[in-house]
């Protein structure tokens, strides 16, 4: 098929109509192979350069900017300092994007105190608001000249399934190799050293899995551009959101983790439950 | 009461039962025994039955596991998994692992199978474990019962094996990590180790393909049959020694008081049956159990957080955590660390087990045979001990869990460890004082902690004939539930309704199984050496329920 | 043999040399006078026929569960219906049964002697007596049959039966000494692409594979970028290297000196790396010694080098066995020259 090769386009709605039709007849192929070469043309190009198409955008209007100044002065700058420079949390100065949205949305952050341990909340500020902190930081991080990592985009913008397209196959095994030694391989969190706490993933949204491989917030390791591609990134959200969501098929879940709540079922349950027949069926003696 | 009709319909039904046992009887000379069989008494404690409810979850373990067995495929080939389950799709499996996930999502039934088969493994177990302390707190595995014991123990450890090659079947993630350890335990026993380890896996970890092969041979076959072979032998012997039973008012050594195998009892253990199905299949269609499709296929490279055993290896992997960083080495060798908490705890901890009917004779210099029970308390030092060993039990066993734990309660797992190890000194002798103390003080109360004493006041007349003052006794016997005890469930209610007859009956009762009755002709039996004389024993027991 | 060391003991039985039924065992069942056909709804027919309806009804739901699983089967299955249909089928018949049994069949406790368990001692002599006339007739002239021949050759063919056993596996030879890194060796990720010198930024981890050998499971490794970090004093026989080149990039064995287990949590802020299965905890920064948990040793660093592409290569294999200890471990000191550090 002529569309095989040009999947760039995929993930756009009118192509994606276009293309509906186009099975339908020769004639409009030939006119959609047409666009298809254009498009090709045009975004060829733009995939070999920045990631434009695995990155959301970030707001640069300056209304945003300085709305996020000002939340930025009243709910941050007295741990991570006036514009961000560091007082007694880091700088933010080349953490980028990924990392902002990550701590705000998750709820991580603002901290009440620099030395406790970032968990999982409800978010304090709207999804608005955090648009604006992260185009304020971002803006901080371009004028300093080191901008980090960008928010991917996951595989929600990849409409139909593709070659270009992560699987959930591919974030499977991504995951059981790279993640489920600490987040389970159900996802439901674990222990680490020293007292650290890991995280549940399975109230993230598959941006914020994707924002946490990228920036890796510590203790946990991160995993750059070196090591996942973006598209493998997204397989990886997009399994964990699957995990997080596909219905158990054997039945209730029990917490997700493995052996010994089952054995704690098995007991208390299963034998519990005999327990208390034998006793109906049997004489007390 | 019966009218023309049902004296007829009975003498035919009569007449047909006796063609067949003729038939049986001219080929085998059994009625006698179907006689004694038919009429056995069975003494039905309800803490008598957990054992048949292992046995029944043997054999849904045993119907299940054949349903399993049919689609299962011991290969370590490697495939390509196309099949339903999407995030498995392209991905390189063993057909072992394969095989299990079509069983679980493309067979129907197949998956509710699975975890039944499953469920019912860890009720199993469970159902062992609580058999067993039910007869060690009791004194049941005492004199002539001996063997009996050593049959258990070997059922429990075989069981144990069982049940681990059983997760160890489907190749998965979980179950690759477990096997792991064990090629490590068993690599780490000193000389012969490493060759053992080879012999068995055919290799170096993972092993050759011959592995999954071996390991299904053994737990669909060889285990298997262990376990039935001496599960008949341990039922023949309690058949043929008759149940033990609590010490009550008209119950001695020389008799047994119950109700016979047919029609109550046979009916009553077929209802076991079912319940134990009920759980079982309840568990296995309701609650999931080792979704193997989300550990995914094992590699060795691969981990995951929460790699556990089952609960009843769980206490040993606790172990293996609460082992400190020790290993010896010394002329060239050594003694890997995994060796001291993966064999020699589980070697000393069965020897002591096995060894225990032994060991308890000389504790108590007792002996002498019994077919009567002791109450827990009435041995303050056995059930200290047997409470010390459950308190280490459960502390390695919370120790396989450190990971949940300190997820569970925010608090890290060093500390966690450090409070098992400790624990796992402390808390056994402070659980086996404070045990101690409690039996001499429950002694001295007479009451029991849960519900009111059974059986009444025994007197002896100026005939030295034996009779049982207060209610207590009569109310007990008919359907062991006294309307004193607390209870009130439906059927007492209906027993309520028919409370005239049922006195009728009781009185009737009374006179005709009077305690001395049953014991009648064997008064001048004489125990020549034992500890405990038998003739005694009414006035024993008297004592400790004069409470009553 | 306790027997002999203490008193016989006879216990739930009376023998037939003792008492008054010397000779003819007592009955083991229900002495005759004893009536236990009473039963709670024997004599009250209208709660009786009730009662038949209860269970006549569960017995029925049984019934019902049974044609629903059918349908469920024949419709595709689905897990969490069969379940509860069959809680449904099993457990109405199983209260069923216990209605039955408990109000319609009489189960009256009964009294019954034991009856015997043992044999009496005439009968234990006579078995003696079978006993040592056939042994006699064996041992008594041609004891030297047995002893010096029978036991030796059953000795020796008994071994010589266990020797398929060999069979089963090869010996262990050097395979626990060794993994299928090799000098040169490529460091590939699992989806086998060659690892560069700067795919793992610092706080990174990378689980690899010497290439050609993916999967191998005495081989993974983990790739760490330790960044800047203060190494600290090596430990242990083992040395700690950072090569100069390598952008701050240590590899150590990911298979746990402990049990076994892929190690691979890995705490940036502490820098540790935890094996999930028992907790090991060991120190990067101080060659993966070991901090925490029942491992006893640490991990093998795997030495690493750069070449001019930039791609990392190892220089060597471990210079430790990897993994769990064994018998012939400890000297292992022969085989591997101490890495200087």
């Amino acid at each position: 098929m002529s569309q095989a090769p040009v999947p760039v386009a995929r993930w756009r709605r009118p192509f994606e109509a276009i293309r509906r039709r186009a099975l339908g007849g020769p004639l409009a192929l030939i006119g959609v192979a047409v666009a298809l070469f254009a498009v090709l043309s045009w975004a060829g190009p733009a995939q070999a350069g920045t990631p434009v198409r695995w990155t959301v955008p970030v707001s640069t209007k300056p209304a945003d900017i300085k709305a996020g100044n000002v939340l930025f002065d009243l709910h941050c700058s007295s741990c991570h300092g006036m514009g961000a420079v560091g007082a007694s949390a880091p700088a933010l100065l080349s953490v980028g994007p990924a990392a902002v949205d990550f701590f705000v949305s998750t709820g991580r952050m603002p901290l009440n105190s620099p030395k406790a341990q970032p968990v999982r909340h409800r978010p304090y500020f709207s999804p608005k608001q955090i648009a604006q902190i992260v185009a304020y930081v971002n803006a901080v991080d371009v004028a300093h000249g080191t901008p980090g990592p960008g928010i991917p985009a996951v595989v929600a913008a990849c409409k139909k399934q593709g070659p270009e397209c992560p699987t959930l196959s591919e974030g499977d095994q991504l995951f059981l190799l790279n993640c489920a030694q600490c987040h389970d391989a159900s996802g439901s969190g674990g222990m680490l050293s020293n007292g650290y706490v890991i995280p549940s993933l399975r109230a993230a949204t598959a941006t914020q899995i994707a924002e946490a491989v990228r920036v890796g917030p510590r203790p946990m390791p991160n995993f750059g551009p070196g090591q996942f591609t973006d598209q493998q990134v997204a397989a990886i959200a997009d399994y964990v959101h699957w995990l997080s969501t596909a219905p158990d098929r054997g039945g209730l879940g029990i917490a997700h983790f493995g052996p010994v709540p089952e054995g704690f079922v098995a007991i208390i349950f299963g034998l519990g439950i005999l327990l208390v027949v034998s006793r109906l069926i049997g004489n007390r003696g | 009461m019966s009218t023309a009709a049902e004296r007829s319909a009975s003498r035919k039904r009569a007449e047909r039962q006796e063609q067949v046992l003729d038939f049986v009887d001219d080929r085998l000379g059994s009625s006698r025994w179907i006689r004694s069989a038919l009429d056995k008494i069975f003494p039905d404690h309800w803490s008598f039955m957990v054992g048949e409810v292992a046995m029944y979850c043997f054999v849904l373990l045993l119907v299940t596991g054949v349903y399993l067995a049919l689609f299962y495929s011991p290969s370590s080939a490697v495939v390509t998994y196309h099949g339903s389950y999407a995030p498995l799709d392209g991905q390189k499996m063993t057909q072992a692992y394969e095989s299990v996930i079509n069983l679980s999502f493309n067979v129907r039934f197949g998956l509710l199978m699975r975890q039944a088969h499953h469920w019912a493994a860890n009720i199993f177990l469970a159902a062992i474990a609580f058999h067993m302390c039910r007869v060690f707190f009791t004194g049941a595995f005492r004199r002539p019962r001996e063997v009996n014991w050593i049959i258990g123990i070997t059922l429990l450890l075989i069981s144990m094996l069982e049940g681990f090659s059983g997760y160890s079947l489907p190749d998965d993630l979980l179950s690759g990590s477990g096997l792991r350890v064990v090629f490590s335990i068993v690599q780490s026993i000193p000389l012969i180790g490493p060759w053992l380890a080879f012999t068995v896996w055919g290799g170096p970890f993972p092993g050759s393909s011959a592995f999954l092969e071996r390991l299904f041979v053994i737990h669909e076959f060889i285990f298997p049959l262990l376990l039935a072979g001496l599960l008949g032998a341990h039922l023949a012997i309690l058949w043929h020694q008759k149940h033990t039973d609590f010490p009550g008012p008209g119950k001695t050594e020389k008799n047994i008081v119950g109700s016979r195998l047919w029609p109550q009892y046979a009916i009553k253990s077929q209802a076991l049956l079912m319940f134990v199905a009920m759980v079982v299949f309840g568990l296995g269609g309701l609650v999931q159990i080792n979704p193997i499709w989300i550990y995914g296929p094992f590699e060795a490279a691969r981990s995951s957080a929460g790699t556990q055993p089952d609960w009843y290896v769980g206490w040993l992997d606790g172990a293996m955590r609460l082992w400190p960083h020790w290993e010896f080495r010394s002329f060239g060798h050594e003694i890997a660390n995994p060796f001291f908490p993966g064999i020699l705890l589980p070697g000393l901890v069965f020897t002591a087990i096995y060894a225990w009917p032994w060991i308890d004779k000389r504790l108590f210099s007792d002996y002498g045979g019994h077919n009567l029970l002791d109450r827990p308390r009435d041995k303050p030092l056995r059930t200290a001990l047997g409470v010390a060993a459950l308190i280490f039990f459960v502390d390695c066993t919370l120790a396989s869990a450190t990971d949940l734990i300190g997820n569970g309660l925010q608090v890290s797992f060093e500390l966690l460890i450090e409070i098992l190890q400790y624990g796992s000194f402390i808390g056994p002798a402070v659980g086996g004082i404070v045990t101690y103390r409690a039996c001499l003080l429950l002694q001295r109360g007479g009451a029991h902690p849960i519900q009111r004493p059974v059986g009444g006041i025994i007197v002896r007349d100026a005939h030295g004939a034996y009779h049982t003052l207060g209610a207590a006794h009569e109310e007990h016997a008919p359907g062991g539930h006294g309307a004193d005890n607390g209870h009130s469930n439906a059927e007492e209610a209906v027993l309520e309704r028919v409370g005239a007859d049922r006195e009728e009956a009781e009185a009737d009762r009374a006179v005709r199984t009077g305690p001395g009755h049953g014991a009648e002709p064997v008064q001048e039996e004489r125990q020549s050496g034992g500890a405990e004389p038998a003739v005694d024993e009414q006035g024993d027991q008297g004592g400790h329920h004069r409470q009553g | 043999m306790t027997a002999t060391k203490y008193p016989r003991i006879v216990t739930g039985t009376h023998g037939p040399e003792e008492g008054a039924g010397a000779g003819t065992p007592w009955p083991d069942d229900v002495p005759p006078d004893q009536d236990d056909t009473w039963y709670p709804l024997r004599d009250d027919p209208w709660r009786a026929r009730r009662m038949e309806y209860l269970i006549a009804g569960l017995w029925g739901i049984t019934a019902v569960c049974g044609v629903a699983l059918m349908v469920v089967y024949w419709t595709g299955g689905q897990t969490q219906i069969e379940g509860g249909l069959l809680v449904g089928a099993t457990g109405a018949l199983g209260t069923g049964l216990v209605l039955w049994a408990r109000f319609l069949l009489p189960g009256h406790d009964v009294t019954a002697s034991r009856g015997h368990h043992v044999s009496s001692s005439q009968e234990r002599a006579a078995v003696v007596e079978s006993l040592s006339r056939g042994t006699d007739a064996m041992m008594s002239r041609r004891g030297f049959l047995v002893k010096k021949v029978l036991v030796p050759v059953g000795g020796i063919f008994g071994i010589a039966a266990l020797w398929p056993l060999a069979s089963l596996g090869p010996r262990p030879g050097r395979y626990l000494y060794h993994t299928k890194w090799y000098p040169g060796a490529r460091l590939v990720t699992e989806d086998n692409r060659a690892v560069h010198v700067s795919d793992v930024m610092v706080d990174g981890l990378l689980t690899v594979f010497p290439e050609g050998y993916i999967g191998d499971a005495a081989s993974p490794a983990v790739l760490l970028n330790i960044g800047g970090a203060a190494v600290q004093e090596p430990y242990g026989e083992q040395g700690f290297e950072v090569e100069s080149g390598a952008n701050g990039l240590v590899c150590f064995s990911k298979i746990c000196t402990h049990a076994g287990c892929a190690v691979s949590l890995f705490n940036v802020l502490s820098m540790q790396l935890i094996c999930p299965c028992h907790q090991s905890t060991f120190d990067v920064l101080q060659g993966c010694k070991p901090v925490f948990g029942p491992a006893p040793r640490p991990l093998p660093q795997l030495p690493l080098g750069v070449r001019a592409d930039g791609y990392l290569y190892a220089k060597h294999d471990f210079y430790q066995p990897i993994g769990p200890g064994f018998w012939n471990r400890g000297g292992d000191n022969q085989y591997f020259p101490k890495v200087s550090s």
